[in-house]
């Protein structure tokens, strides 16, 4: 139980963000023509919000309903990434694994990730408290309409950016481990500029981590670097 | 297409990735598993760079407010301590520059 608040404390610093965000998208949903209804059964089913995003606006434009599905799985199949390597770090059953999975998102593996905490309770506070403030300002949003401001003119855009910048840093131990960071942050930035949203991490993901791992050939994998190293921040 | 089915579509998509990863707990040869060692480190520089330019030219601000959060969170560990230095920072070089 004092895991469970402990992950979901720790997710209240990301809410700067998460709060506008999920207002915006309630917003960009309702002007595509969606219903109240409608608005919160994407972030009550889906949560994902950039996917979420692209949808609403997808919806907007008439686009068919494959184009919408397969937009949402090149968003979002970054997650299985996450998925493979929080199994690795943290211990978990079946059920914990369909429960935690359903809730997962680049938030909250980045803060379990960087945090010293290894049980489900710490995840799954983190991935409530996330899920809470995303459904709550959806509603809020979706009721407000246009009295609610574009979250990118007044600047909170920004707030997940420098979130994983802060995560990312005490990661940085080896050499090694800066080179894929600075390889990983170009790549991203020049393939970004080509392709949209979620595309750019994945592919990134996948090539920062494989360039890391030729890097290390000569080393034993069961060297704790990563996770003596992350027994930092958050 | 219906809404409904769309959007049953999308939680199949979703959920899906998220699931295929936590369950694929085969064991892995040595390889692999530095791989899975380097993915945060990847992610996370991955979700950090490409907004730094931003959409209407901010890129100094960005650039300088992203160099205070990182200092300060790496200084004192803990994460909201960068988050809001560098958001107030973002926010006074936004008026002042």
């Amino acid at each position: 139980v004092k895991e469970f608040w402990l992950g979901f404390r720790a997710l209240f610093p990301l809410y700067l963000g998460v709060v506008p965000f999920a207002l915006a998208f309630a917003v960009t949903a309702r002007a595509a023509g969606l219903s109240v209804w409608e608005t919160q059964v994407l972030s009550l089913f889906v949560f994902a919000g950039s996917s979420q995003f692209s949808a609403a606006q997808l919806f907007g434009t008439g686009a068919s309903g494959l184009t919408i599905i397969l937009t949402t799985f090149l968003l979002n199949v970054r997650h299985a990434l996450y998925g493979l390597s929080l199994a690795r770090e943290v211990p978990l059953n079946t059920w914990q694994r369909i429960v935690g999975g359903f809730f997962l998102t680049d938030e909250n593996y980045g803060v379990v990730l960087a945090s010293q905490r290894r049980s489900f309770a710490f995840l799954l506070g983190g991935e409530l408290s996330l899920y809470i403030a995303w459904n709550a300002f959806t509603l809020v949003g979706a009721l407000a309409g246009s009295l609610v401001p574009d979250p990118a003119s007044i600047g909170v855009d920004f707030v997940f950016p420098l979130s994983f910048l802060a995560l990312l840093l005490p990661l940085l131990r080896a050499r090694a481990e800066i080179i894929v960071a600075v390889f990983s942050g170009a790549l991203a930035w020049i393939v970004s500029s080509r392709l949209p949203g979620g595309l750019p991490i994945l592919i990134t993901g996948v090539v920062g981590s494989l360039l890391g791992a030729w890097l290390t050939r000569g080393e034993t994998p069961k060297t704790p670097t990563l996770e003596d190293a992350a027994r930092e921040v958050a | 297409v219906s809404f409904e089915l769309v959007v049953l579509g999308m939680v199949a998509v979703t959920f899906g990735s998220r699931l295929l990863g936590l369950f694929l707990t085969v064991p892995l040869p040595p390889f692999w598993l530095r791989f899975i060692r380097f993915v945060p480190i990847a992610v996370f520089a991955a979700l950090v760079t490409p907004s730094l330019e931003g959409s209407r030219g901010e890129g100094v601000e960005r650039v300088i407010a992203a160099v205070i959060c990182g200092v300060l969170a790496w200084r004192t560990k803990q994460l909201w301590i960068g988050l809001f230095a560098g958001m107030a920072a973002f926010w006074l070089l936004r008026i002042v520059l």
